[in-house]
């Protein structure tokens, strides 16, 4: 399957530090959800960053549908179909959800294009049709959260980078958030997702990597990652919880 | 039906419309008018003012300078260039313009306090060149510029009020229809978060360019006006960063977010400078009462009067009446009977998907 998103040895760092990542690759298929997991400090927002054209790369190489897009600034990755949503509630708060949504469009000339993607994503995501003129603070960190995918949603994306979206939200919440991640890949968007949560995420994704000091540790298909006892013990935070014994009555 | 807000909103800018057009005429003596002609140059300036600072957020209190740039732009075309009047006031506000646009380029590659600093460092900058510069600006001494038209004193207040009134309302048009354009929707993302924006695609750093030169020529042009009307020019007072501070202090002080809100401001503050000034002559009372009303509304009234009023007539309106959510009590009616009819006909309504169940939940508690 062709790749949207493709990352080959990547080294990237912050100032004269240390690289983050150190020969660090992922590839992301069209229609698939890429899980990245690893311990904190791992470099996985890194990856993101360069992946979403806020960090440039020390060496490698970013293709995007086969194009090659490696150190192009945030604009240029939009307009290249990267859409990235930023770790934590990065909604504009005293801004209407619609200025928010419409916000994600503002590479768009076309005004037709851009009706019709205000459409899409209020069917995708309902409750962004619900609150349309409602200051986007205000609602839930949910709701917000999709009215951020709803926001990278309207370039119509071939890729979604997604950091940490169930951060600071409540189960509830956080089982709402993944269910619309997965809404996004059945309305055909790849999705590169990178959470702390990470059994959850590989329980969501199709595929998973787990990365460690920079380079990835394995990769696979996620369900296989998750059956694995080895990772899990040193990765996702201990072996699955054994269901509760009925006592007997 | 139209909501009482609505009616009361356009009710009053109806009413302040009249109030400015009719105070000429009712005016008591020319002092009085003189005020009034210096209250709605504060106005055109903190309304250009909130070009930059209300809508990218970005605090100038270089504006002051921008300000004398215009004025002195115009009183050298007219008085040493021997240009017309009206003539000279545009030209200057093209060429004031023209300069803010490195000037913009140097001081907006900053923020927050650093923008701030360098704003300030404009309007001394220009101060020392305005007074070092004597062979041309006239130094200390001052500049003189020719009055426009040959009219008796009450007749040439009269005529600048009316002046001063047609330029703020090109300036508040101008910005109304940023605010309601895709620029101005990029311009609002940069104030709320130039990171964020400048991910989702915003060219921040020209939008601030752009509205920071619309700034600087309405600003130019309110101060060449007050060149033409005053006729004498100190570099003092024209490159004063009190002047820069006025401005920030009025738009606060009616709403940096609202259209009318530097109106209000320029109003009240400029009223009150003039009345400090009347009372107490030429003590320092009057910085002492704008320092404290700056303190009292960044404590109190961050958002500015008009906001605060704006809720408070909210709290009157039962149309408009909210919850938490912000959810009126008509949307909360409507979505209810969404659900019963969802509900009755097996469809989507009672939120299959969990995404609009969450909304019309919390909706629905927060108002019990």
């Amino acid at each position: 399957m062709a790749s949207e998103l493709e990352l080959t040895d990547i080294v990237a760092g912050y100032g004269r530090a240390a690289p983050v990542l150190r020969g660090f690759s992922v590839e992301v298929p069209a229609g698939k959800i890429v899980c990245l997991v690893g311990p904190n400090g791992a470099g996985k927002s890194t990856v993101l960053k360069v992946a979403g054209g806020l960090l440039k790369p020390r060496d490698g190489k970013v293709l995007v549908g086969g194009a090659d897009v490696t150190g192009r600034g945030p604009q240029a990755m939009l307009k290249a179909g990267v859409s990235l949503v930023l770790q934590g509630h990065s909604v504009f708060r005293e801004m209407t959800v619609e200025e928010n949504v419409l916000l994600g469009a503002y590479t768009m000339k076309d005004k037709a294009k851009i009706a019709q993607r205000v459409s899409f994503v209020k069917e995708v995501f309902p409750v962004v049709a619900d609150r349309w003129g409602s200051l986007a603070g205000l609602l839930s960190g949910g709701q917000q959260k999709q009215v951020e995918f709803a926001r990278s949603l309207m370039v119509d994306p071939k890729v979604v980078l997604l950091d940490e979206p169930s951060m600071g939200l409540d189960p509830k919440a956080t089982g709402t958030v993944f269910e619309q991640v997965v809404r996004m890949r059945d309305a055909g968007t790849a999705v590169l997702l990178v959470e702390q949560n990470a059994r959850r995420a590989l329980e969501t994704a199709d595929l998973g990597c787990v990365l460690d000091l920079g380079r990835v540790h394995i990769s696979g298909p996620a369900q296989q990652l998750l059956a694995d006892p080895q990772l899990g013990e040193l990765y996702l935070g201990g072996r699955p919880a054994e269901p509760p014994v009925q006592p007997k009555i | 039906m139209p909501n009482v807000s609505r009616i009361l909103k356009i009710g009053a800018i109806v009413l302040l419309a009249v109030a400015v057009l009719a105070f000429p005429g009712v005016a008591p003596n020319p002092y009085i008018l003189s005020a009034g002609v210096l209250v709605l140059n504060y106005a055109v300036l903190s309304t250009s003012w909130n070009f930059v600072g209300g809508f990218t957020g970005y605090i100038s209190l270089g504006h002051g300078a921008l300000a004398g740039l215009g004025a002195y732009g115009t009183g050298l075309l007219v008085a040493k260039g021997g240009l017309p009047p009206f003539l000279a006031l545009f030209l200057s506000a093209a060429i004031v313009a023209a300069l803010a646009v490195p000037i913009g380029f140097a001081a907006l590659r900053v923020r927050g306090a650093s923008f701030v600093i360098v704003s300030i460092s404009l309007v001394l900058i220009l101060l020392l060149v305005f007074q070092s510069w004597a062979s041309v600006t006239g130094g200390s001494r001052g500049l003189v510029v020719p009055r426009p038209f040959d009219l008796s004193r009450p007749e040439h207040h009269r005529v600048f009020y009316y002046l001063f009134a047609a330029l703020l309302a090109a300036a508040l048009v101008a910005w109304w229809l940023i605010d309601r354009s895709r620029f101005g929707l990029g311009l609002k993302s940069i104030r709320e978060d130039e990171d964020k924006a400048e991910a989702l695609g915003t060219a921040t750093f020209t939008y601030k360019l752009i509205v920071f030169v619309v700034s600087a020529a309405f600003t130019a042009l309110a101060g060449g006006m007050y060149a033409l009307w005053f006729g004498d020019l100190d570099p003092v007072f024209q490159f004063s960063i009190l002047t820069g501070s006025y401005l920030v202090l009025m738009a606060l002080l009616g709403g940096v977010r609202q259209l009318f809100g530097p109106v209000a401001g320029a109003i009240i503050v400029g009223v009150a400078l003039e009345y400090f000034k009347v009372e107490y002559g030429d003590t320092p009372l009057h910085l002492v009462a704008t320092g404290l009303l700056l303190a009292l509304v960044v404590l109190f009234m961050p958002d500015g009067i008009l906001p605060a009023v704006g809720d408070l007539l909210k709290r009157f309106d039962r149309s408009q009446r909210s919850s938490i959510r912000e959810v009126s009590a008509a949307e909360l009616r409507e979505q209810r009977l969404k659900e019963q009819a969802g509900t009755e006909t097996g469809g989507k309504g009672t939120g299959d998907d969990g995404t609009g169940r969450t909304a019309m939940t919390e909706a629905g508690g927060t108002t019990r």
